[in-house]
């Protein structure tokens, strides 16, 4: 298995840290980037990236990991849902764990629930097609990456008139989230890594307003650790040339226009929500997709009389301050005692792409902070 | 008079990197790969580095599985050939289209790539290993640097094999498992056949698979796409 590649070709990554840490010396100012994905915070840690570059140049985690920034709530009415009567309830494997105040979906199916996990929204449909007594609800989630693989799912639903096929939408969208952060008033920023496979379908135009009204450099970044270690240099590169726009490091994959087909397919089967909840960033406007009305037959959301009630995080959980980069993952009141990957209090820790779970299970962390963890909240 | 080219030792930097192939060909060795090699621009090359792994000159080593990959299309023979879990030696300057359009399809393929030459390097990420050489003619057979450089590889493989202990991937790096989902993930997938419903079976490092194809358009076997759960979200130029 190799979604995440070794990393390859050594020399040229001391090359991009030697151009680097010039860079950063030149400079002299303190630099914090924030990388928006999830993926690219996995490959940092997995990798030592931040270990690698120098002390100026920090690397802030973003919101960019849709497991991370579903409300409780939400998760709540997911189990709802899967255990109403002859409902077989379909997710990707990491909402299984997810803690919502009544459990998680893998505390449902210990209940008896019937939850399965997928690899694909297809894979949804077809349990759908074998199994024409059940009702067969799929648990969306994710960012444009993922909307289009439920988009295309519910085309071929509907060719196919499958009736007893839904979807539950929480699909988000990542342009509202960077900018509820930007607008946060407790977090610099010198720039972003912006998100690879997100930017395959939405293209890289969306970001102009980060460098045009926030004054932010981004650069859409690939997954190896070469790609991240040059967007960083492409980043102070701007900061020092003073300039400010949007760049594409990963252009192998992704193009200027994004993914046209994939755009104009979710604008069919998808409606702009007017506002969605995020764990720890609050309601954002417009920052969450609906099933539009031409596919409202497939809406679980108006198939079932869900609940649908708001649950508060758990206090002791500062996911929120983790999400926006405020905190470091071990400076969070639970890290590492009362909230680890196997128990997870916040969804930070869940799924391996997370901040947390990240630092939990590659160690990452300064020797002093290694020592604050264990030792009782403050 | 010429001096000799092996009185020049090799660089740190390459010393490092030769080192970290070899411990990943050990690896892949030992969970039972084989080693296809190819250089298109000098055969000769290709089956040298198969023979010197096969052949144990040394007594107690093991011999190693490699095979020459040569001929003409050279792409189709490695697609043929290379399984899963395999290793490919291309020896080859930066500008081979069919060391190029092999390395590129390689992680579609589940296969680790070394690819050692000289002149200007390869773009980033275009093969796991990326062995490259100063030196202004490297080819000279049997004593250019190349022919040094694949020795030491074999020769440090070896010498890995005599530590078992480094031959299974240290547990805490065993944790490929990112977000199938909901990440950002995307897998290269190599396009085998295609259906006429939008679908195609693909070939990624995990087996074959089919997925969705509307969103790119007509596809033809040999294509790689990125897929993202079940649906591929765009082609892979490289």
């Amino acid at each position: 298995m190799r979604f995440v590649d070794e990393f390859r070709d050594p020399a040229a990554a001391r090359a991009l840290l030697a151009t680097i840490r010039r860079l950063a010396d030149e400079s002299g100012e303190h630099h914090k980037f924030m990388e928006v994905c999830g993926g690219h915070t996995h490959t940092i840690y997995r990798h030592g990236i931040e270990h690698l570059l120098p002390e100026s140049v920090e690397l802030v985690h973003g919101p960019g990991c849709p497991v991370c920034v579903i409300p409780m709530g939400r998760v709540d009415d997911a189990v709802w849902l899967a255990e109403q009567p002859d409902v077989v309830f379909t997710c990707f494997g990491d909402m299984m764990r997810v803690p919502g105040s009544r459990g998680s979906l893998l505390d449902a199916k210990a209940r008896g629930a019937d939850v399965r996990f997928v690899y694909s929204p297809l894979d949804a449909l077809k349990i759908a097609v074998d199994n024409p007594a059940k009702q067969v609800v799929f648990f969306a989630i994710g960012f444009e990456t993922t909307a289009p693989s439920t988009a295309v799912t519910l085309v071929r639903a509907r060719e196919l008139g499958v009736e007893n096929f839904s979807v539950f939408c929480n699909h988000v969208t990542i342009v509202p989230p960077i900018k509820a952060i930007l607008d946060s008033p407790d977090l610099r920023l010198s720039g972003f890594l912006g998100p690879g496979h997100v930017s395959t379908v939405v293209g890289t135009r969306p970001y102009q307003f980060v460098p045009k009204v926030y004054g932010k450099p981004l650069v859409v970044a690939g997954f190896e650790p070469l790609d991240i270690l040059a967007s960083v240099a492409m980043l102070l590169t701007q900061l020092r040339e003073g300039r400010c726009e949007v760049e594409n490091q990963y252009s192998r994959v992704v193009a200027e226009e994004g993914n046209p087909a994939a755009l104009s397919l979710m604008g069919q089967v998808f409606a702009l929500r007017p506002h969605f909840e995020w764990r720890g960033l609050g309601f954002i406007s417009q920052s969450a997709l609906r099933l539009h009305d031409d596919f409202a037959a497939f809406d679980a959301e108006a198939r079932f009389d869900m609940p649908g009630v708001r649950v508060a995080d758990p206090k002791a959980c500062q996911c929120g301050e983790v999400l926006k980069g405020v905190l470091k993952p071990w400076e969070c009141k639970v890290f590492g005692t009362a909230c680890t990957p196997e128990t997870p209090i916040g969804t930070c820790m869940v799924s391996p792409e997370g901040a947390c779970a990240a630092y939990y299970n590659f160690g990452r962390m300064h020797r002093d902070a290694a020592q604050l963890v264990g030792q009782p909240a403050r | 008079m010429t001096e000799a080219p092996t009185d020049v030792g090799l660089s740190q930097e390459l010393a490092a990197d030769l080192a970290a192939a070899s411990l990943a060909l050990a690896r892949r060795f030992a969970a039972g790969a084989t080693m296809w090699c190819v250089a298109p621009q000098w055969e000769p090359h290709a089956q040298h580095v198969a023979v010197e792994f096969v052949h144990p000159v040394i007594v107690g080593k093991r011999a190693l599985p490699a095979v020459a990959l040569t001929g003409r299309d050279l792409v189709d023979a490695a697609r043929l050939s290379v399984r899963s879990g395999d290793i490919v030696v291309a020896i080859a300057d930066a500008a081979d289209p069919e060391v190029t359009a092999i390395t590129a399809r390689a992680p579609a393929w589940g296969a680790t790539t070394v690819w050692i030459g000289h002149g200007p390097r390869p773009p980033a990420g275009a093969a796991d290993h990326v062995l490259w050489l100063e030196d202004a003619d490297p080819a000279t057979p049997a004593t250019g640097k190349f022919v040094l450089l694949y020795h030491l590889l074999w020769e440090l493989t070896h010498v890995c094999f005599e530590h078992p202990g480094l031959l299974t991937e240290d547990a805490a790096e065993c944790t490929d498992e990112v977000c199938v989902t909901c990440s950002d993930e995307g897998r290269p997938a190599e396009v085998l056949s295609v259906t006429a419903d939008g679908t195609a079976v693909v070939r990624t490092a995990n087996g074959r698979e089919e997925v969705a194809t509307l969103l790119v358009g007509p596809v033809a076997p040999g294509e790689l796409l990125l897929v993202h759960a079940g649906t591929a979200i765009t082609k892979v130029d490289r």
